[in-house]
């Protein structure tokens, strides 16, 4: 009877988690595995050569001056965009769950920029900032704007950041809301009936009880912006002069483009460590702040 | 309820499949192999087997005229299937070709860069049993041009030249007074024009911040301007990254880099020249806010339909000198950017058969030269072409053409495929004064160091 029910409850998972987990395998997992050992090869699409060269590779990684350079960019560029879009989202979020009037039509609007695909939203951006802003610029004579923010280093960083923020924030302000209506309404009346002001409410109620929702909004903008792709490519192009590359953007240039794919995947694991160790400390430092209300 | 368990069941079941079917490789050319009823088998197998190709095309700025054309050769030969393996304009068109190709799923046909062509030159179909027949059609040395490594690998359908695009009105206007493309022949005639159009009040030339045009475009012309013939030219590039060359010390490079100067004195875009819209320099070009524009007879395909613009073009050589004799002064550059040519790393025979018929078809048929010539704007380097050109820059660059006065610029078919890219970079930096000749000529040779031995 109980070998039955097991059976069948193995059956029952089979039927609806069998499709997630074959697809994760197909297009995560194996394709990973399967990347890891091509950094161990001198894989080359041109020949169909694949001989074993064990850690040139990753050897070849830690040479790769620009490479290191870039991932340094590439940090502070996931820092900044970390903390921007992080901190708008938690206003945003604050600001919408007030209960004033139209807050539904806000909420959906300030998502809307996460369902137009980064590459579209690219072109968006880059419009704004080659043509309309250096446009209005020259109208009104606001110095900022005098020239497009993607023709020079400095500012082609800060469009690169305002652009991913802004698509990240509704995602964001989602999760915000979620966690923000999870604080019991007790608390807060018991805060207000002992006098609390606003500015104490947020600081020693509301962020202490929403710590989970900033761990997972952290740990979702972190692996996204590192990841970033389409914005960099719509974008900027990498450009001017190759001083705005994100680190995929160069992984996938190294690897197509100059063909040297055994490098350009091991620098996507470097990328890929990289990546997951600095999520994983965080998760693992925020989740300590975590608080029973 | 046992209805609606099984029901579930079922439709999981066809997801799952879908999925595993969606990975196993696409066999649908062999699938749609029918037989044919009505003729009872005794007809030849040839005619009544369904093939179907897939096309990869890089040249995306015409992706809806090629797919016009492959449904009318579809209806002339139902039998041939052709599907658009469409790329995006100048983005990740190598990526994708590679990646179809590690998959092991690549396009029946290619229009590709003959560059890269030669670097998977072992994937794709040598066309030598083809050769005389395309001698016979085309223009003499287009087939020459075309050989890769000896090889005649890609068919050529389209020719390109470049140079210093004019804007006859722009110019006139500038230097009131009729404009006589011959008289200028050194930088110091270029310049004392650009001068009078300053003067003017016009902006005298354009040129475009992308890093194509100025690696590619600009800076390449350092390799090809060196000889008339391509293999000498390979050889400096050979020198280059053994470090034999000082770039500083090369009269090409630095007639190149001081006429560069010139441009950049005088260029449009000189505030912010970085910016490279592409679609908006060719339009202020084609509506005289420039007089001069450093590109290609292909800025057509955006200036011919555009309202408003301007109607007289032509193209000018780029003085790198001020010695009319020197070789360059008096040529345009010229080649054959693209090649069709076909797979042979996964293709059936069939296909290959129906391919070399239909690119024959789309290069000698009336349909395909209008096509081509008509609604794409190019110019093709065949004989007896059934359509007129209304390119008013690919017919001046034919002019130039004919007389020979042309400059090869084949070598940059054996470079390596990110060489515009990185040296675009450079001279991005040197157009914004990052840079100076110096450093520009340093991350030059360092980036072709990189490649030394390979």
């Amino acid at each position: 009877m109980n070998k039955k029910l097991s059976l069948k409850n193995a059956g029952t998972f089979l039927v609806f988690g069998g499709p997630s987990i074959f697809a994760f395998a197909a297009v995560v997992i194996i394709p990973f595995i399967v990347g890891l050992y091509l950094t161990f090869t001198n894989w080359d699409v041109r020949t169909g050569d694949s001989s074993l060269i064990g850690f040139t590779n990753y050897l070849e990684v830690f040479r790769d001056k620009v490479f290191l350079q870039q991932l340094w960019f590439t940090l502070k560029y996931v820092f900044f965009t970390v903390v921007i879009a992080n901190v708008f989202a938690f206003f945003i979020a604050l600001a919408l769950t007030r209960g004033g009037r139209g807050e539904q039509w806000l909420r959906t609007g300030f998502f809307t920029p996460n369902l137009v695909g980064g590459i579209v939203l690219g072109y968006l951006w880059q419009t704004l900032f080659s043509q309309v802003l250096p446009y209005l610029g020259a109208k009104y004579g606001w110095e900022l704007f005098q020239t497009s923010w993607l023709t020079n280093t400095g500012t082609a960083f800060w469009a690169l950041i305002i652009a991913t923020a802004w698509q990240l924030v509704g995602y964001l302000m989602i999760i915000y809301i979620a966690g923000f209506t999870g604080v019991p309404n007790d608390v807060l009346e018991a805060a207000s009936i002992d006098g609390a002001g606003r500015t104490s409410v947020i600081r020693r109620i509301i962020l202490p009880l929403t710590v989970p929702a900033i761990v997972i909004c952290i740990f979702i903008s972190l692996s996204r912006s590192f990841l970033t792709y389409d914005i960099n490519l719509a974008l900027t192009k990498g450009g001017p002069f190759n001083s705005t590359e994100l680190a995929t953007y160069h992984i996938v240039q190294k690897a197509f483009l100059s063909n040297q794919y055994g490098v350009g995947q091991a620098e996507a694991v470097v990328l890929f460590a990289v990546v997951a160790i600095i999520a994983l400390t965080q998760s693992y430092l925020l989740k300590k702040l975590e608080v029973e209300s | 309820m046992k209805l609606r368990k099984a029901a579930s069941f079922a439709i999981a079941l066809t997801v799952v499949t879908g999925l595993l079917a969606g990975c196993s490789k696409g066999n649908s050319t062999n699938s749609a192999v029918k037989e044919d009823k009505g003729n009872g088998g005794t007809q030849t197998q040839q005619a009544s087997k369904d093939v179907k190709l897939t096309f990869f095309n890089t040249s995306a700025e015409v992706n809806t005229v090629f797919e016009e054309l492959f449904k009318k050769y579809h209806e002339q030969n139902p039998q041939v299937t052709i599907e658009l393996i469409p790329t995006p304009i100048g983005g990740a068109q190598l990526e994708k070709f590679q990646s179809l190709l590690a998959s092991g799923n690549p396009a029946t046909i290619v229009n590709l860069d003959a560059g890269t062509i030669l670097q998977y030159k072992d994937d794709f179909l040598d066309l030598e049993p083809e050769k005389a027949k395309y001698e016979a059609l085309t223009n003499p040395g287009a087939i020459d041009g075309a050989l890769l490594d000896g090889q005649f690998l890609g068919i050529p359908w389209t020719a390109q030249g470049y140079g210093l695009l004019y804007n006859k009105r722009a110019v006139e206007e500038g230097i009131g007074g009729a404009f006589d493309p011959a008289s200028v022949k050194t930088r110091d005639d270029l310049e004392a024009v650009f001068k009078k159009i300053e003067a003017a009040g016009k902006a005298p030339v354009m040129l475009h911040g992308a890093d194509w045009s100025l690696g590619a475009h600009y800076l390449g012309l350092t390799y090809s301007l060196q000889s008339q013939k391509v293999e000498d030219n390979r050889k400096f590039v050979e020198e280059l990254k053994n470090g034999q060359v000082k770039l500083t010390e090369n009269p090409q490079f630095t007639g190149l880099m001081d006429t560069f100067d010139l441009l950049k004195k005088y260029n449009a875009r000189k505030s912010d020249p970085l910016v490279a819209d592409y679609n908006r320099d060719s339009a202020d070009f084609a509506k005289g806010a420039a007089a001069f524009y450093f590109m290609g007879d292909w800025s057509w395909a955006v200036i011919g339909t555009l309202e408003g613009r301007d109607t007289d073009f032509g193209i000018l050589p780029l003085p790198i000198s001020n010695n009319p004799e020197d070789f360059g002064n008096a040529q345009v550059a010229y080649s054959e950017p693209k090649l069709f040519a076909i797979d042979d790393s996964k293709s059936t025979p069939e296909q290959q058969e129906a391919a070399k018929a239909f690119i024959e078809w789309m290069v000698s048929s009336e349909d395909g030269q209008k096509a081509i010539i008509t609604d794409m704007g190019l110019s093709m380097p065949y004989k007896d072409l059934k359509a007129k050109s209304t390119n008013v820059m690919s017919n001046a660059v034919s002019e130039y053409v004919k007389q020979g006065k042309i400059i090869n610029i084949g070598v940059i078919n054996y470079l390596p495929q990110d060489y515009w890219a990185k040296t675009g970079a450079a001279m991005q930096k040197y157009l914004v004064g990052n840079i100076d000749r110096q450093g520009l000529a340093q991350e030059v040779q360092d980036y072709w160091k990189s490649y030394a031995g390979k």
